[in-house]
């Protein structure tokens, strides 16, 4: 049945023609066009960022970070950490946001979204320092602070994006006699896509920046090249790190743009 | 599901109720009421006198306190509920069209879930689409957002119709259009519908809507107590009591020879209708033909059908509305 619903809701090529498909190409390809402009810019920024290293004399603390493997290991170690915090705060988040906003369960919202906003409000770096005294250091310790730090974001979009959907959309399938499930995946989630996206592009670009805290926790990251910038007055190695940090957010926001626009059902306007 | 095979099926509330928790007077209470086979009974009342609640306990969207309901003589309580509503057509005002799947994927919604081929899909989503009057190659691949508010609701008639389902359920599909669109959806569903013979339960608060697409109306007081059950005629020319006639509003008449076609209304032995008579066609209504006569200053018309020319006097059009008003047998249904 839920497999019904869900070829129910599926884009069904069989429906289009030949020009809606070539439609929906020529749509797909004006969306990359226009999307072109960011990874040109970070292309160019690191660029610049390179040749200016190359040109500067480096003493052997700089050599020691400012190499191919350091920086390399470093950026993984980064994109890891967004990486899992993110898959993570989907899995806890998104199934959440859906629980919560089932209507014999609204009545916990407000508690919820409480709780969530306490775990934003909450100084990132002071909850790091509080649980390594507690748990001590490590990648999970540093992945715990960013879950609960980008949780947020994507179950309150949850929330919004299920909610906002017309209650008499939710009417219509159920009298049409669509069970609660089929509702759920084949209406009311695949309407609130771009509420939820637009949700985790937030949770992410905010992960990317929290976790160079993870340094602290000896967790890794680039937040290591800034903290070892300041620490020995290198700025070379700072500006090297906080410039490859932002071009990780820049990334990671402009794949969410683009997915927001290859995701969203087609049909909304 | 139920046995269908020609047109609808007869629907029966029997002591209907919905009472919710903390409400002294009950929503709905104990309401009785026969729909026959085949017949399009209009629900109208005054908001908040229970009649789309009355409407939602058939397809169990609203769960009745105590009663019953049947549908072909099949007890809708017994029934699970999600199978129940596959085979009940539900419009409702707005549409609710699914915007993120094409018309031919909000037509084929119902079907699909009734696990229908492919084939027979596509097949049935054409006819429907023809039937609604939407050529199906234009319309097919659109999405909802790409019609006008009236093509949006001829395809919410269609997803209703997907399945054949012999009963329909309507809530005030017509009240969010503009009147012109609403007048031209009426005349179109009026005649698919005497094509279909379905079963419906139309809800409304307009009351010409009701004289104008009902065969029969049921005028609904608070708590969905019925103040009359019978035949548009019946109403408009013997109303129950002031409730039911301060419903219907003035010029009561007027609206009963709306009911009336011409050719009800001529004497069998009557003459050929001499020349130079205002002409009226004879399939339409004795309020037309009054406004033609009143607009060319004469009391006759000539009622044209074919080549054949009757005379229509002013007195032959009196005389059908008192007849049209004796003869109307009372039909036990309802209470």
């Amino acid at each position: 049945m839920v497999a019904d619903a869900l070829s129910a809701a599926g884009p069904g090529p069989s429906s289009g023609g030949p020009g809606e498909i070539r439609a929906l190409r020529h749509g797909r390809t004006r969306v990359l066009l226009r999307h072109l402009g960011t990874p040109i810019a970070i292309g160019v920024v690191l660029g610049v960022l390179y040749l200016w290293v190359h040109g500067l004399r480096l003493d052997s603390i700089e050599r020691r970070t400012l190499n191919y493997t350091y920086m390399h290991d470093r950026v993984i170690e980064h994109v890891k950490l967004t990486v899992v915090a993110t898959v993570i705060v989907i899995a806890i988040a998104i199934p959440l946001g859906v629980l919560v906003s089932r209507p014999k369960a609204r009545w916990i919202s407000p508690v919820v979204l409480g709780l969530s906003n306490l775990g934003q409000a909450i100084p990132s770096l002071g909850l790091l320092v509080l649980l390594t005294i507690k748990f001590g250091v490590g990648f999970k310790i540093a992945m715990f602070g960013l879950v609960v730090y980008a949780v947020l974001p994507v179950l309150r979009n949850t929330m919004v994006g299920i909610q906002q959907v017309d209650p008499a959309l939710v009417e219509a399938a159920r009298g049409m006699g669509m069970t609660r499930r089929q509702v759920l995946f084949s209406v009311e989630l695949r309407l609130a896509v771009p509420v939820i996206l637009a949700g985790l592009r937030t949770a992410l670009v905010l992960t990317v920046g929290v976790a160079t805290l993870a340094t602290f926790v000896n967790a890794g990251g680039l937040g290591d090249m800034i903290v070892n910038g300041i620490k020995l007055s290198r700025h070379p190695v700072l500006i090297t790190g906080s410039v490859l940090t932002c071009c990780i957010a820049f990334l990671v926001d402009w794949l969410g743009n683009l997915a927001e626009d290859l995701l969203r059902p087609r049909g909304l306007s | 599901m139920f046995d269908s095979s020609d047109g609808g099926v007869r629907i029966e509330l029997r002591e209907l109720t919905k009472r919710y928790p903390g409400q002294s007077a009950p929503a709905v209470d104990a309401i009785s009421l026969d729909v026959p086979a085949g017949e399009l009974v209009v629900f109208v009342g005054p908001s908040g006198c229970g009649k789309t609640t009355t409407m939602k306990m058939v397809n169990r969207l609203i769960e009745p306190t105590s009663g019953g309901v049947s549908i072909g003589g099949e007890d809708v309580l017994r029934m699970r509920p999600d199978d129940l509503r596959r085979h009940v057509g539900y419009v409702i005002q707005q549409i609710g069209l699914f915007p993120h799947l094409t018309i031919a994927q909000n037509i084929a919604v119902v079907p699909k879930l009734l696990g229908w081929s492919k084939t027979k899909i596509t097949d049935r989503v054409d006819e429907l689409l023809g039937l609604v009057g939407l050529d199906a190659g234009q319309f097919r691949s659109r999405y909802p957002r790409q019609l006008s508010g009236g093509q949006q609701q001829r395809v919410g008639v269609a997803r209703a119709l997907a399945a054949d389902p012999p009963v329909m359920l309507m809530d005030e599909p017509f009240g969010a259009t503009d009147p012109i669109t609403r007048e031209r959806l009426q005349n179109e569903f009026l005649r698919l519908q005497r094509e279909l013979r379905k079963t419906i339960i139309f809800v409304t608060h307009d009351f010409e809507e009701a004289i104008r697409l009902g065969d029969r109306i049921a005028v609904l007081r608070e708590g969905s107590h019925i103040a009359q059950y019978d035949r548009p005629a019946r109403i408009l020319g013997a109303p129950a009591d002031d409730y039911v006639a301060g419903f219907i509003g003035t010029a009561s008449t007027l609206k009963r020879l709306a009911l009336i076609t011409v050719e009800d209304a001529f004497p069998a032995d009557g003459d050929p209708a001499p020349a130079g008579l205002p002409e009226v066609d004879a399939g339409a209504t004795l309020r037309e033909a009054l406004d033609a006569m009143v607009a060319h200053g004469t009391e006759e018309v000539a009622a044209v059908s074919g080549d054949t020319r009757h005379r229509l006097t002013y007195h032959d059009v009196c005389q059908a509305i008192h007849r049209d008003g004796q003869d109307q047998e009372v039909e036990p249904s309802g209470r």
